[in-house]
């Protein structure tokens, strides 16, 4: 038998006058900080003191402590001259392909699978990736993200979204590919394909930033600020010309919970397993596949056909080619390589933004084909537009800033 | 045997699923963690089951993808068990959906889980007089700690489907 919606409330009114009775409740310490943290005058202000936290811890420990004061160290002090040493066949196509520039004194010059490829992703990825899960995942189990969530839903409706799209587009900021996945929790198509193809294009992830704060340092900041504002460029256009509905959202805000070790260490250590297990060998091989279109030379003769659209359209050196080849394999591989190229400060900036919003990498392209494929190229078309257009405006603003 | 667990967002359905098969879901404390299905294996009494943690629903009417998922694993599986698990201080919108799921006879048993929080907010809830009401085994449970999994495990046997117009006459009948 089926009820109607009315004769089932009617019934669940019954049963819960019969089964439930509700004693005094107190207002708890818990309580309190739940209200400070979702109320704006008070949320805001914790809201953006709790993401200042998030960036410097992840700062000052993958960066500061592990790369700088201790891979590096030991990448470039021993492993690099170690390897160079003992590699057979210095100048010959394998060594070039293992280990790189015979000549290099640090670990991004080189650019060899074993030399640039293992330093990329176990002396800077891997710390990034660590911290950022660890602190993520107590958030999450804080219960922390929807109250981040209902603090953000006024500016996330400019764009098309709501409050939740910011589960998706903080996920991706560890992995796209899991963001890819979470946007099943928005409820309209135009939703999902907003949420979509504003992931693959604008947020960097975790390994792409990880890298990019030992690369570029003192101009990430830039960078980020190119992708946030573009982020929010597109967002907006894309709302007015995409059909469809942006509906509210109720949320359930959970109280704050404790987060539990054991869980806090399950999550961390399968992200590191993942990690290990997918991104590393696709770090190797993209080193690997690089080096061996270096010697193939068609990267050089991609960098000569599109020599026009990178110098004159975007203002950076015909070598991008090589990096942005390799981007489509490894975002943080392709920062590593574009760190040793021959440029000017704004260039760079430039070059690391094209690098990632020219295409997502191959993980979330495959998960985009799963999520749907339609939407995917919808996505593309809109990449390419985003790309030829921010990348020009990007190119413009320095030139009216007379640093291009 | 199949199982299905059933439940609005944020009930831990994912934490009951980790502890009853070793798996490793990933659990957190936001409503849409889970996204999409994933199967696990149990023994019950000697028999193996399958267990499937679903997303979360408020309905059996999906509002959103995820919420598609855990609707379609629902009628893609008619020969499913259903542990519905329910946050035991929200328990009227999680009987909601309980209705729902008993209305198609799927057999259910159903699980009243954050049953400390309840406590703590000095809500009581009368399970006899609730399993008498709805005719389905009600067990309370604290996921997290473990409160509660084994006897949801031994009394699963129960789970048989119900005649909702029992319900309605235990109730004391429609207005």
């Amino acid at each position: 038998m089926k009820l109607t919606i009315d004769q089932r409330w009617d019934i669940i009114d019954k049963i819960a006058k019969q089964t439930v009775t509700f004693g005094e409740y107190k207002h708890t310490l818990k309580d309190a900080i739940g209200e400070l943290t979702i109320k704006p005058l008070t949320g805001v202000p914790i809201a953006i003191a709790v993401m200042y936290a998030f960036w410097s811890i992840f700062g000052s420990f993958a960066g500061t402590l592990f790369t700088d004061g201790f891979m590096v160290k030991l990448f470039d002090g021993y492993f690099l001259p170690w390897m160079q040493d003992i590699f057979p066949g210095a100048g010959g196509w394998l060594y070039y392909i293992i280990v790189g520039d015979p000549l290099a004194d640090n670990c991004f010059e080189a650019f060899g699978m074993l030399t640039s490829g293992l330093f990329v992703a176990i002396g800077v990825v891997l710390p990034a990736i660590f911290i950022f899960y660890l602190m993520l995942a107590l958030l999450e189990d804080m219960g922390y993200m929807p109250r981040l969530a209902v603090l953000i839903d006024t500016v996330l409706h400019k764009i098309g979204l709501h409050g939740y799209a910011i589960v998706p587009t903080i996920l991706s900021l560890g992995c796209n590919v899991p963001g890819v996945t979470a946007t099943r929790i928005l409820e309209t198509r135009k939703q999902r394909f907003i949420m979509m193809t504003l992931l693959a294009i604008f947020i960097p992830c975790g390994a792409q930033i990880g890298i990019m704060e030992e690369v570029i340092p003192d101009t990430m900041g830039w960078v980020l600020l190119y992708l946030i504002i573009g982020y929010f460029i597109f967002g907006y256009i894309l709302n007015k010309i995409v059909p469809g509905k942006s509906p509210e959202f109720l949320i359930d805000v959970p109280p704050y919970r404790k987060p539990m070790l054991s869980n806090l260490t399950k999550k961390v250590w399968g992200r590191i397993a993942g990690f290990f297990k997918v991104a590393i060998p696709f770090v190797l091989l993209g080193c690997g596949i690089v080096n061996v279109l270096y010697l193939a030379g068609f990267i050089d003769w991609v960098g000569n056909v599109l020599s026009p659209v990178f110098v004159l359209w975007f203002g950076v050196p015909e070598a991008t080619a090589g990096p942005l080849i390799a981007a489509f394999l490894r975002k943080d591989l392709a920062v590593a390589q574009l760190s040793v190229i021959e440029m000017t400060p704004y260039q760079m900036i430039s070059a690391v933004v094209l690098v990632s919003i020219y295409f997502p990498c191959v993980a979330t392209f495959a998960m985009m084909i799963k999520e749907g494929a339609k939407e995917l190229l919808g996505a593309l078309a809109v990449l390419f537009a985003v790309v030829f257009l921010y990348g020009g405006l990007i190119h413009l603003i320095g030139i009216l800033m007379g640093v291009a | 045997m199949k199982i299905l667990l059933m439940g609005h967002p944020n009930v831990g359905k994912s934490v009951f699923f980790n502890r009853l098969t070793g798996a490793n879901v990933t659990e957190s404390n936001y409503p849409g963690t889970t996204v999409d299905f994933t199967k696990g294996y149990m023994k019950i009494g000697g028999e193996d089951a399958e267990l499937i943690d679903v997303p979360g629903t408020f309905s059996l009417d999906p509002k959103d993808k995820a919420e598609e998922v855990a609707v379609a694993m629902l009628h893609e599986n008619k020969d499913v068990k259903v542990i519905c698990v329910i946050d035991a201080s929200k328990i009227e919108r999680g009987v909601y959906l309980a209705l729902e799921i008993l209305e198609e006879g799927y057999p259910m048993v159903i699980a009243l889980n954050m049953w400390d929080a309840a406590v703590d907010k000095n809500i009581r809830i009368d399970i006899n007089n609730l399993q008498r009401i709805l005719g389905v085994t009600v067990v309370p449970t604290v996921a997290i700690s473990g409160e509660g999994i084994k006897e949801l495990t031994l009394r699963l046997k129960e789970a048989k489907p119900v005649e909702i117009d029992d319900i309605i006459k235990n109730t004391g009948g429609l207005t």
